[in-house]
């Protein structure tokens, strides 16, 4: 399993470990100080590369560096250690060409221009969170916010009903948050499954009544003789799902809970709004909600000087890539203004995040939402939990605040999310699209 | 000064459009990034240049 040229380079590395999460990401520096690649013998060993630029490198070699679960073929998917008895995780886990055949139905819901359209849908519902708590003063920022809102845009994207956000919700969140092959990961594998078994409904159901949305589309391309078959697509939505709720609510937690603990900062993007676009991508550089992705080598072969064996596993590290030294200047500190700013905070190459461009417009309007009815909010570090495990997903299970009370601004929750459904079931809202 | 997207280095990361969103625009269907024209608008070069060094993939050739 291990290669000749791996004992100088091995570390004591293991992104799922508590050590992880409590020297992220300044463990960045010390394995950076090791080279561009070390090797961990953890989990049947694998490559951790670090290095933003042999990164960038790799991501341009998919022939090389595969994504795709095949065990009759060696390859172990995108998840390091790799889950027993899963299926595939949807296009994620999927080379070219078969990865393009879903991501090709999927691009046009996720384009800049498209995904703008539902900005007034965030912003809404954020509203209508935040009306929910504004008159007590306290909100839980994850389970009151960060969790709901995107959960429900999804629901939107995918043409499933809004309401069912709460069926996805605690499964998609446990699902990356539980270390896995753990005790608790038995319980968190039948959420999964409910899951799954909810999204092979939704799609029956779809089929029959056809609302407009992702499922329509990848049915419909099916009809149309796209090679799309049932695991494909069914592993397509777990994998929408799974980033589509998961990923922003813990760029938005992490960012809110920095920006308590920095108010002249926080003071500083009140008064310059301008200034959200550049502080984003610097927010998602930092926290990287996506830690990294695994690969299987699929030959022996030399890629930026380094030299892979056939099967060989390796693990993208988005999140120490973006702490390089070589590659951002004071990478330790948060710079709300950086520019140029080459992060890998989406991934690099062809699997680069799908939803990145919805990721940024739930995720400011969220936090403009906050800042404009809540802006002394403090998180309160009693109750504060962050994720156990962050080597999927740097996220939070719970970020409590308290803040001056304000008026409520809108109709309830469930009142506007009808309104919503109507709006997402309406030709009008979708032929604004084109 | 001329700028073109390699279309296949460019995997839509849009942060091309943060430095020059008059130069830079992105496809419909793949969100995928173009110019608007090659010839860089007088006045633009710093921002096609800032576009260029910004980008994740490499993918802006100026020349």
């Amino acid at each position: 399993m291990s290669t000749d040229t791996s004992g100088d380079l091995t570390v004591d590395f293991d992104q799922h470990a508590p050590a992880y999460r409590a020297a992220y990401p300044g463990v960045a520096d010390d394995l950076r100080a090791r080279g561009p690649i070390v090797w961990s013998d953890h989990h049947g060993g694998y490559w951790v590369v670090t290095g933003r630029d042999v990164l960038g490198e790799i991501a341009k070699h998919p022939e090389l560096f595969s994504n795709d679960r095949d065990p009759e073929r060696g390859l172990k998917g995108v998840a390091v250690p790799a889950p027993e008895g899963a299926g595939r995780g949807g296009f994620l886990e999927m080379d070219p060409p078969e990865h393009m055949d879903y991501r090709r139905v999927l691009n046009p819901f996720l384009s800049p221009g498209a995904v703008a359209r539902w900005e007034p849908l965030v912003r809404s519902v954020a509203d209508a969170c935040i009306d929910g708590v504004i008159a007590s003063g306290r909100i839980d920022f994850v389970d009151d916010l960060a969790n709901i809102v995107p959960a429900v845009l999804t629901m939107g994207l995918l043409g499933l009903p809004l309401r069912d956000w709460v069926v996805y919700c605690e499964p998609a969140h446990a699902m990356v948050y539980t270390r896995p092959n753990s005790p608790e990961f038995v319980h968190t594998f039948r959420l999964i499954l409910r899951m799954v078994e909810a999204i092979s409904t939704s799609v029956a159901e779809a089929g029959a009544r056809a609302r407009p949305g992702i499922i329509k589309a990848l049915l419909d391309a099916r009809e149309a003789g796209a090679p799309l078959d049932q695991d494909g697509i069914e592993g397509t939505l777990l994998l929408v799902i799974g980033g589509g709720f998961d990923t922003t609510t813990a760029l938005t937690a992490h960012s809110l809970e920095w920006l308590s603990r920095h108010r002249d900062e926080r003071d500083r993007l009140v008064r310059d709004p301008t200034l959200l676009d550049t502080a984003t991508e610097e927010l998602v550089r930092y926290f990287t909600p996506a830690q990294g992705g695994g690969r299987t080598v699929t030959r022996d072969c030399v890629v930026a000087g380094h030299s892979f064996r056939a099967g060989d596993r390796v693990w993208m590290a988005y999140g120490l890539a973006n702490h390089d030294p070589e590659a951002f200047e004071r990478h330790d500190q948060i710079v709300l203004d950086r520019f140029p700013n080459r992060h890998a905070g989406f991934g690099l190459g062809i699997h680069r995040c799908i939803g990145s461009n919805l990721a940024r417009m739930s995720f400011k309007t969220m936090l403009g939402r906050i800042l404009e009815r809540m802006p002394d909010y403090r998180v309160e570090t009693d109750g504060t939990e962050r994720y156990a495990d962050i080597g999927t997903i740097n996220g939070y299970r719970h970020l409590p605040a308290t803040f001056t009370p304000g008026p409520r601004v809108g109709p309830p929750f469930d009142e506007v999310l009808e309104q919503w459904q109507r709006e997402a079931e309406s030709e009008r809202f979708w032929a604004a699209e084109a | 000064m001329h700028v073109r997207v390699d279309p296949d280095l460019c995997q839509g990361h849009t942060l091309c459009a943060l430095a020059a969103p008059d130069v830079f625009m992105f496809d419909d269907e793949d969100g995928h990034a173009y110019v608007a024209s090659e010839s860089v608008p007088e006045g633009r070069e710093d921002a096609v240049t800032r576009a260029a060094a910004t980008c994740p993939e490499g993918a802006i050739v100026i020349g």
